[in-house]
């Protein structure tokens, strides 16, 4: 056993020994230590250099408090946590962590020589310094700064870790197991209402782990509590509360296993909505502000005591104490009373509790009252103190090997302060505590206020006989933060303490100023002659506790990130050898090559099947809504642009789609089934959007009307067969349906049978050639599918992807909305006015057409563009000008939208939106391109039979 | 159905156990007049099956493999999504707790009693949620959304 652990102390286990690795050093703890107590039980005091300075520091805290050992844990490939802090990693076999920020070693560290230059550091350094050039912030200064000044490395490997998540509802949570946290939860533990109580640590019981004569009553309170069916959650931080009862809760589940045993999830997100929140967070106690105070071995007294009563530890064998605050005098008598040698108690007051002075004076303590430690001394860790009477100069120097702080309480009150709550200032705690009341959420127990160590005085940083620019005082320890800093900050005319905040860093980052806060508030107001009440405080955000990037996505990653949507098709695609694309959440075929194809030379053979034999296309994540009622008709008739009344049945119209600005939202072909039911196709990624502003305009607008809307969607596998032969390959299969030209033509629309299954036939094209869409029940898609494909056999069928549709319709001049339209085309301006029914009355975005900017000349209208060199593909989005070598800017007067290697014309084909373009139709316009600037000429959007009389065949 | 989807095994985890629902046929009932259906977010034996009442005016109905279409009275939009739909089962003491991994809706008994429905979402899918029993639950999703749903509860039920 070391020299540092107690016998017969703490809630560890000694006879189980654990192993561990600290910065490459072979180490021995017990069950039950954190790294933290393990590395003091060793003698080990340095464990971190600080974020700027690199100065060496120590443990500061027992807990989440702690702002200075922030390690590096390292559980395999993959699983390097940074920024860990000391005090909340549980001593496991195996465990393995390496200190940060240093190099190229803890004890000597070159960064340290940025404490020497220290005066060229002050606050604002960066927003002084690195100001200009601007490109040089993103390539040097900030890289070297981050280089220089840091915390832990972010991991680089993919996390192969799983996390869960669960929504929890509960009548009341408690947020805190300590005294109060559990005393709440007994009240409520005979109501019969669902109770959870969670706290962050290990163990349940808050600060009454470091106080053994309350353990027996802990013990029998946690048993009720679980016989009562409390749900009683440890290693589970709140880390942020929301509104209306919402809290926001990580359980860590495996941090605590040696790596090797670990098995399941490593972390649980509970979204938990309580109809009542208590929240017994607590308090965290404040360190002292003076002249070297982040010397290692200079800690808190509470922390102290927890590392004695629940570790079995001494922090120090001659233990000196700077108090202002009566609380540190138990965590004195406490020590004395182990048998640990105290150096003395320093208290800046003058009058102190006769009780407390016949105590120590009963333990042989001595007490100097109305006196100051005005300095620290040692390199790595503390050897000695100085102090001095307040006013006077007669130091006097004491030895010691830890120097605890013991400035007063601050209530834990950042949940509260998440849900928006008010505080206010408790002038005997010097704090903000709850103020106010909040709907659902109440505070007890420390957090509240109710803290009873005693009295104090709570000053901005302590006295001192030195000139307070000759020494760092630190207020903030995890961003090297002092109080001359802050000083500074409101003599360059900070008067904010937000603003002060964010220019010298205090109470940012992991931290959230736990032990700095208050501290930093009270030098500011010292500084501004003003009280802290009126300085204010700053915001406290989530998450309380830093938290893995992990738990908050949950098992959205790999194959769970989001839904991929296949058709039932899908599978003979991929059998297929088919090339995928996504499109929206749909995995589609983009192509099928055969043999050593790229894909040019597969979309060029497709797309020469489909013109002059056929090609066959799985066309079934086209959005599809059944529109079935009486007002069927009129409600279509108000929606699209297009006239449906006079639509017989047994008949296809294409329809055109604004938004109630006119411009162009969706396009589909909807097929009249009966009087009162029509099937309506939208985009496949417009499906849900339609859906919804369809049903949006009918509930709002048009409640009248007797119609109702289903997607259908997914109920259909759609096989589109197009091309010459298309015909001969569903005909042998089709039962009740006249296929002839003259009974079934061009949009024309068919129920039968295909296969045996029941089928909508749809007469269309997307090709330009004569085109069937088959629909049959998604289920049996697959089967009719492949039989199909097997009668296509001796037509050479060929099936195609959404290139190769993409390069047809093209050729055709077919739009595809999103593509070649962008949310600010009118049906005139996409070159499809034919598509608006001229005498309707009313429709949804008529009106906007009408406004004089959408009948403007200039606008931007759908045009053809052929390059002057047939090969040369313009790439999409490209920017079209008029003048090649105008002065910059170049007046831009349009876009490509489309372009594409045309194997039916054997040349490159483009479409595009020009300004005027219908009146520019052969003129010739510049793409100016990295390479060079092509030459077009503008043409009609519509470049193969355009008659339109391969549709009839 | 003779779907790949619907071939895998039933997961079976301690207290839980998720299986495909054999075929059914299904239709989008709508109407106005609500008479011998269900109230809002109840179900109901109707036609040899089950009506769901998803919203003020709609209706899922879910009816044996091979039914005809039902009767009803005049005005109302029958629409055929029987293959639209898949359906789930999940049975088991820890049910409830394993939808509500993904599911932010209170499934304690109180709140949720054996033959309410609704639609609502579980991670982010699409889902009607029908509790069938004190212990057992019925999920309709859309086709394409069946396998991640199944997937991610099979892994929920894993980490539960």
């Amino acid at each position: 056993m070391s020299a540092f652990r107690l016998p017969g102390r703490g809630r560890i286990d000694v006879a189980r020994p654990v192993a561990f690795r600290f910065d490459g050093k072979a180490m021995t703890g017990a069950a039950g230590d954190t790294l933290a107590s393990a590395l003091l039980a060793n003698g080990v005091h340095l464990v971190g250099r600080s974020f700027k300075y690199h100065r060496p520091r120590g443990l500061l805290g027992a807990g989440v408090e702690e702002p200075n050992a922030l390690m590096g844990v390292d559980r395999g490939p993959g699983r390097h946590t940074a920024n860990v802090r000391a005090t909340t990693i549980e001593l496991h076999d195996d465990l393995t962590v390496e200190t940060q920020n240093r190099w190229p070693s803890l004890g000597f560290d070159l960064g340290a020589a940025t404490n020497l230059l220290s005066p060229l550091f002050p606050a604002g350094f960066y927003n002084k310094t690195f100001m200009w050039p601007r490109s040089a912030w993103e390539t040097l200064y900030e890289p070297a700064i981050r280089r220089m000044a840091g915390l832990g490395k972010a991991p680089h490997a993919i996390d192969p870790d799983r996390y869960t998540a669960r929504h929890d509802f509960v009548d009341l949570l408690i947020v805190g197991a300590g005294r109060a946290g559990i005393e709440a939860a007994l009240a409520a533990s005979a109501s019969g209402e669902r109770v959870m109580l969670i706290d962050e640590q290990p163990e349940l019981g808050g600060k009454l782990l470091a106080n053994p004569a309350r353990w027996d009553w802990l013990a029998g309170a946690l048993t009720r509590l679980d016989d009562a069916g409390v749900v009683c959650l440890s290693r589970t931080t709140a880390i942020g509360l929301y509104h209306d009862g919402f809290v926001g809760a990580v359980e860590r589940l495996t941090d605590h296993l040696p790596p090797a045993t670990a098995t399941g999830p490593r972390e649980r997100l509970h979204r938990i909505r309580a109809a009542r929140i208590v929240l017994a967070t607590g308090a965290i106690e404040r360190p002292l502000v003076f002249a070297d105070n982040d010397r290692p071995g200079v800690m808190l007294a509470s922390a102290a005591r927890t590392y004695l009563h629940r570790y079995g530890v001494a922090v120090g064998k001659r233990v000196a104490l700077m108090v202002t605050h009566d609380s540190g005098y138990q965590v004195a008598f406490d020590l004395a009373e182990a048998g640990i040698g105290i150096a003395a108690i320093v208290d800046s007051r003058p009058d102190l509790d006769p009780s407390l002075k016949a105590r120590a004076s009963d333990l042989g303590l001595e007490l100097i009252p109305h006196a100051v430690v005005i300095g620290t001394h040692g390199a790595k860790a503390v050897t000695g103190i100085t102090l001095a009477p307040l006013g006077s100069r007669q130091v006097r120097k004491i030895a010691c090997d830890a120097l605890l702080m013991a400035g007063g309480w601050t209530p834990t009150v950042h949940l509260w302060s998440h849900g928006k709550g008010k505080l206010g200032w408790d002038e005997a705690l010097g704090a903000f505590v709850p103020e106010g009341e909040m709907d659902r959420v109440t505070c007890t127990g420390a957090c509240a206020g109710a803290i009873d160590p005693g009295h104090g005085v709570h000053a901005e940083a302590l006295w001192s006989p030195r000139d307070p620019a000759s020494f760092k005082a630190f207020v903030d320890l995890q961003n090297d933060v002092t109080a001359r800093d802050i000083r500074l900050a409101v003599r360059e005319g900070f008067r904010s303490i937000e603003h002060i905040k964010r220019y010298t860093t205090n109470g940012m980052a992991t931290d959230q100023g736990k032990t700095s806060n208050l501290n930093g508030l009270q030098v500011a107001a010292g500084a501004l002659g003003n009280t802290a009440p009126q300085v204010g405080l700053t915001t406290f955000r989530p998450p309380y506790t830093p938290t893995t990037f992990g738990a908050l996505a949950g098992s959205a990653k790999d194959a769970l990130f989001q839904p991929t949507r296949k058709t039932v098709i899908d599978s003979w695609a991929h059998a297929q050898g088919a090339v995928f694309e996504n499109v929206a959440q749909w995995r589609r075929a983009r192509y099928f090559p055969r043999a050593s194809e790229d894909m040019d030379a597969a979309v060029a053979r497709e797309c020469r099947a489909v013109r002059t034999g056929v090609g066959m296309f799985d066309a079934s994540t086209l959005g599809k809504i059944e529109v079935v009622g009486p007002d069927a008709a009129e409600f279509l008739n108000r929606m699209y642009t297009n006239p449906w009344k006079a639509l017989a049945p047994g008949r296809c119209r294409y329809g055109l789609l604004l938004g109630e600005d006119g411009f162009i939202r969706d396009d589909g072909v909807a097929a009249r089934l009966a009087d009162d039911r029509f099937h309506v196709t939208t985009t496949t990624g417009g499906a849900a959007r339609v859906l919804g502003m369809m049903e949006d305009y009918l509930q709002t607008e048009w409640p009248d009307l007797d119609v109702w809307l289903t997607s259908t969607t997914e109920q259909y596998a759609v096989i589109a067969l197009q091309g010459p032969r298309a015909r001969d390959v569903i005909a042998p299969h089709v039962e009740g349906v006249d296929l002839s030209p003259e009974a079934l033509p061009h949009m024309a629309y068919a129920e039968g049978r295909i296969c045996g299954v029941p089928m909508r036939l749809f007469r269309v094209s997307f090709t330009g050639e004569l085109g069937f869409e088959v629909n049959v029940p998604a289920g049996h898609g697959l089967a009719v599918w492949e039989a199909l494909w097997a009668e296509g056999q001796r037509h050479g069928i060929t099936a195609y992807g959404t290139e190769t549709m993409h390069v047809l319709r093209a050729e055709k001049g077919y739009i595809i909305v999103g593509q070649d339209s962008d949310g600010t085309l009118t049906p005139d301006d996409a070159g499809i006015g034919w598509a608006v029914g001229k005498k309707k009355l009313d429709f949804v975005g008529r009106r906007s057409l009408a406004r004089p900017d959408m009948l403007l000349p200039d606008r931007k209208q759908l045009v053809g563009l052929l390059t002057d060199d047939p090969h040369y593909v313009l790439e999409e989005g490209a920017q079209i000008v008029d003048v090649p070598n105008a002065p910059v800017p170049v007046p831009m007067i349009g876009h490509v939208t489309s372009s594409y290697h045309s194997p039916t014309l054997g040349r490159s084909i483009a479409l595009a939106v020009v300004a005027g373009g219908r009146a520019r139709i052969g003129e010739t316009l510049f793409v100016p391109m990295a390479d060079k600037t092509h030459r077009v000429t503008v043409s009609e959007p519509l470049f193969y039979d355009r008659e339109g009389a391969r549709l009839d065949g | 159905m003779a779907d790949a989807l619907l071939a895998d095994e039933p997961v079976v985890r301690d207290g839980i156990a998720i299986a495909w629902t054999p075929p059914a046929v299904r239709y989008s009932l709508r109407t106005r007049v609500p008479s011998g259906l269900p109230r809002l977010l109840a179900s109901a034996r109707f036609a040899d099956g089950h009506a769901l009442a998803l919203g003020p005016d709609e209706w899922l109905l879910i009816l044996p493999d091979g039914a005809q279409p039902p009767t009803i009275a005049p005005l109302h939009a029958l629409t055929d999504i029987g293959h639209r739909n898949v359906g789930l089962t999940v049975a088991g003491d820890r049910a409830a707790a394993l939808i509500q991994c993904g599911c932010a809706l209170d499934l304690s008994l109180a709140t949720f009693p054996p033959g309410k429905v609704t639609r609502t979402l579980y991670d982010g899918v699409e889902i009607v949620l029908w509790r069938t029993g004190e212990a057992e639950f019925r999920i309709e999703t859309w086709r394409s959304f069946a396998a991640y749903l199944h997937a991610a509860l099979a892994l929920a039920a894993d980490d539960l």
